[in-house]
């Protein structure tokens, strides 16, 4: 092994994943219940095209990573 | 007994071999000493030879002939240079040993030449230590035992060592697993004493001299050899090295005779079931964790884990005790840190891990070691310190779309030591780490749009029934409610405003300020009051909104009320401050419209309510 060689850790600490997990996906769920919510009362005409793929968005960025650490802290290394 | 005897033959060659015994007469062994360990089912052979050059030439090469019969078994062979004695012995590196086939020498035997890293002059002298593994030489005999009976085993090789160079003093030492020896042969100079048979000092041996002994003795030992192991060592840059072992074991010792009786076993284990495989360590790197042990149908329990700061020890036992010539096949998995292993060097990262089984005294005839890299590794290579069949190919795991690139080493006869580490070195970017939780993304989002499409579109396929035309209307009907809802809130954030103005008033005396917010107020409640009313008339006429038009009528006014009201007070405060009135002057002044105030509020606010519950 050379001697300049450096471990590579994890760009998060493992132990943060399951908190992290619990966190994004709960956060994540609030969105996308808001945008049902929007999307079940908001009448034809009055919805915002923008608005919903804003919210769909910032959801599916919060979900996505919020599933991505509960697979990690459930084991699932992918 | 026949099978043992057939190397016989190789002193019948005896003669030919000393014809040719002159072409490298040169190096003399002026002292070797042999130590056989027949302990477990791996036999080590660890020779020490004194080399002198006797001959004019300087010597760079030293040869070391094994016959065919344990050449095939040869696992592992390395020769080092050794300096000094007992604890200030020190060793070199590994030399290199090639496979050479010199002129002259018979065919029977397999030659390895050793490359001196410096060439011996003459006269001078060096010792080496040749250790040498083979796997297999140990024949159980009786091949087939009871269950009760010990297990004896044969091993024969030369009692003087087989060498191309004359040897001046020589001994052996055979050591064995249990004082317990069937027969050994007796030469001169023969002792035996505890579990070690000494053969010499022989003095002045010429090449190629090669009295045969034959020992058989007891080993209780378990032969346990796995016939294929599967290692797949998967990487996650996520934080973890996940190892999945797959086992195929056979017990290869004296085949059991007879039936087997889980009662006599269970009740004496030592005595009936000697030589029966009952459980297995395997040791594991430091911080080892979700470990498992299972095989085809389930969880196997009778597992036990130890750790500390240095080592994991897994203790495992196979669902039945395993006897000669029964198999079994299971697998264990483990996960471990990523710092550990993965380290980064010049651009590159590479994995280093250890390459044999973590299990002691288990023979591995055909070992593949697969080591799977994260999708997107490229400019793969691999540093062993031995040589290994490598090929690739491509797995198909979580959230991948081209596949991960797999590494596949494969090596037979293996034995504990090639648990050395090798390198797997690879070039990764760190972006290519963000492409599993951008796939997730991507697929919500995708779920996301998929709602918004399904709710803007219109499914109806009768677009003229009268059903659909009643819900269109209604749609509009909503729209416009939900737009004067809109409206009547940015309204009553403008009362908000005004009722603040006031209160900065009374604070700051700045009537100035809360003039201009009256201005801009009355501006925008104008604006509004203009918005509403192709709304309010739309909803009037809308046969649809009959329920609602009330609440709504009823809504305008309170509101219109509202706003007088609160002009009102808004004046009065203001003019009170002009005249420069007492602060309790204006309370009382203002009590009354304050009063019709709060309640209209109320009622607008309930108003809202009921109108949004429609």
């Amino acid at each position: 092994m050379a001697p300049s060689a450096k471990p590579i850790s994890s760009p998060v600490p493992d132990a943060w994943y399951p908190t992290l997990a619990v966190l994004l996906l709960a956060f994540g769920l609030v969105i996308t219940a808001s945008f049902f919510i929007y999307e079940a009362t908001s009448s034809r005409k009055n919805r915002n095209l923008a608005k919903e793929l804003t919210t769909g968005a910032v959801a599916s960025v919060f979900l996505g990573f919020g599933s991505l650490f509960l697979l990690l802290s459930s084991g699932v290394y992918v | 007994m026949k099978r043992l005897h057939s190397d016989l033959s190789l002193l019948f060659v005896l003669g030919f071999f000393t014809l040719f015994s002159n072409v490298c007469s040169d190096l003399v062994i002026s002292k070797l000493d042999r130590q056989i360990d027949l302990s477990s089912q791996i036999v080590r052979f660890t020779t020490s030879l004194k080399v002198e050059n006797n001959g004019a030439e300087a010597v760079s090469k030293v040869l070391l002939p094994y016959p065919e019969s344990q050449a095939k078994n040869l696992a592992f062979l390395s020769v080092t240079i050794t300096e000094g004695k007992g604890k200030t012995k020190t060793s070199s590196d590994r030399l290199y040993v090639d496979v050479s086939h010199p002129e002259g020498m018979p065919p029977s035997l397999t030659w390895y030449a050793v490359s001196l890293p410096k060439e011996v002059s003459k006269g001078g002298s060096l010792t080496l230590e040749v250790k040498a593994v083979f796997t297999h030489l140990l024949t159980p005999f009786p091949e087939k035992i009871t269950q009760a009976d010990a297990q004896l085993v044969a091993f024969q090789d030369s009692a003087h060592y087989l060498s191309p160079y004359a040897v001046k003093i020589q001994s052996l030492t055979v050591k064995l697993p249990e004082p317990k020896v069937e027969s050994y042969t007796r030469l001169e100079n023969t002792k035996f004493s505890g579990s070690e048979i000494k053969y010499g000092p022989y003095e002045n041996i010429p090449p190629f001299s090669l009295p045969t002994i034959v020992v058989h003795f007891v080993s209780n030992k378990p032969f346990s050899v796995a016939q294929e192991l599967v290692r797949e060592i998967e990487i996650s840059h996520w934080g973890n090295v996940q190892v999945t072992e797959n086992y195929n074991l056979v017990h290869a010792g004296a085949e059991l005779k007879g039936e087997f009786s889980r009662l006599d076993y269970q009740a004496r284990p030592h005595v009936r079931g000697a030589s029966a495989l009952s459980s297995l360590v395997a040791r594991l790197p430091a911080r080892a964790h979700s470990i498992y042990y299972r095989d085809e149908i389930g969880n196997i329990s009778t597992s036990n884990v130890y750790s500390d700061s240095a080592k994991t020890l897994l203790e495992i036992e196979p669902r039945y005790p395993m006897f000669g010539g029964w198999r079994t096949a299971f697998t264990i998995g483990y996960g471990l840190p990523l710092q550990d292993f993965l380290f980064k060097s010049e651009g590159k990262r590479f994995l280093d891990i250890t390459f044999g089984c973590p299990m002691n005294d288990i023979v591995i005839e055909n070992l593949i070691v697969k080591v799977v890299l994260p999708e997107g590794s490229n400019d793969i290579s691999v540093v062993a310190p031995f040589s290994i069949k490598e090929t690739r190919e491509t797995k198909l795991s979580h959230l991948d779309i081209a596949g991960r690139p797999v590494i596949v080493l494969e090596k037979t006869n293996v034995v504990p030591e090639h648990n050395q580490n090798f390198q797997v070195y690879y070039r990764f970017s760190s972006f290519s780490l963000l492409r599993e939780p951008l796939m997730l993304v991507f697929g919500f989002f995708l779920f996301f749009i998929a709602c918004i499409a399904y709710v803007h579109a219109d499914f109806t396929i009768s677009k003229s029934s009268p059903s659909y035309i009643a819900k269109l209307q209604w749609d509009e009907v909503q729209t416009a409610i939900q737009q004067f809802q809109n409206i009547m809130n940015r309204v009553l954030v403008i009362h908000n405003k005004l009722e603040a103005s006031l209160r900065d008033l009374s604070r700051t005396g700045d009537v100035q300020a809360c003039k201009a917010a009256r201005k801009t107020a009355d501006a925008f409640l104008k604006e509004l009051t203009k918005e509403s009313k192709p709304l309010l008339s739309f909803l009037q006429s809308s046969p649809q909104a009959l329920q609602i038009t009330p609440k709504v009528d009823e809504l305008v006014i309170k509101e219109r009320e509202l706003q007088e009201k609160l002009m009102l007070k808004h004046s009065m405060v203001v003019d009170s401050y002009e005249k420069k009135s007492g602060g309790r002057d204006i309370d009382n002044r203002v009590a009354a419209v304050q009063q019709k105030i709060t309640l209209l509020r109320q009622e607008v606010d309930d108003l809202l309510e009921v109108i949004d519950e429609i």
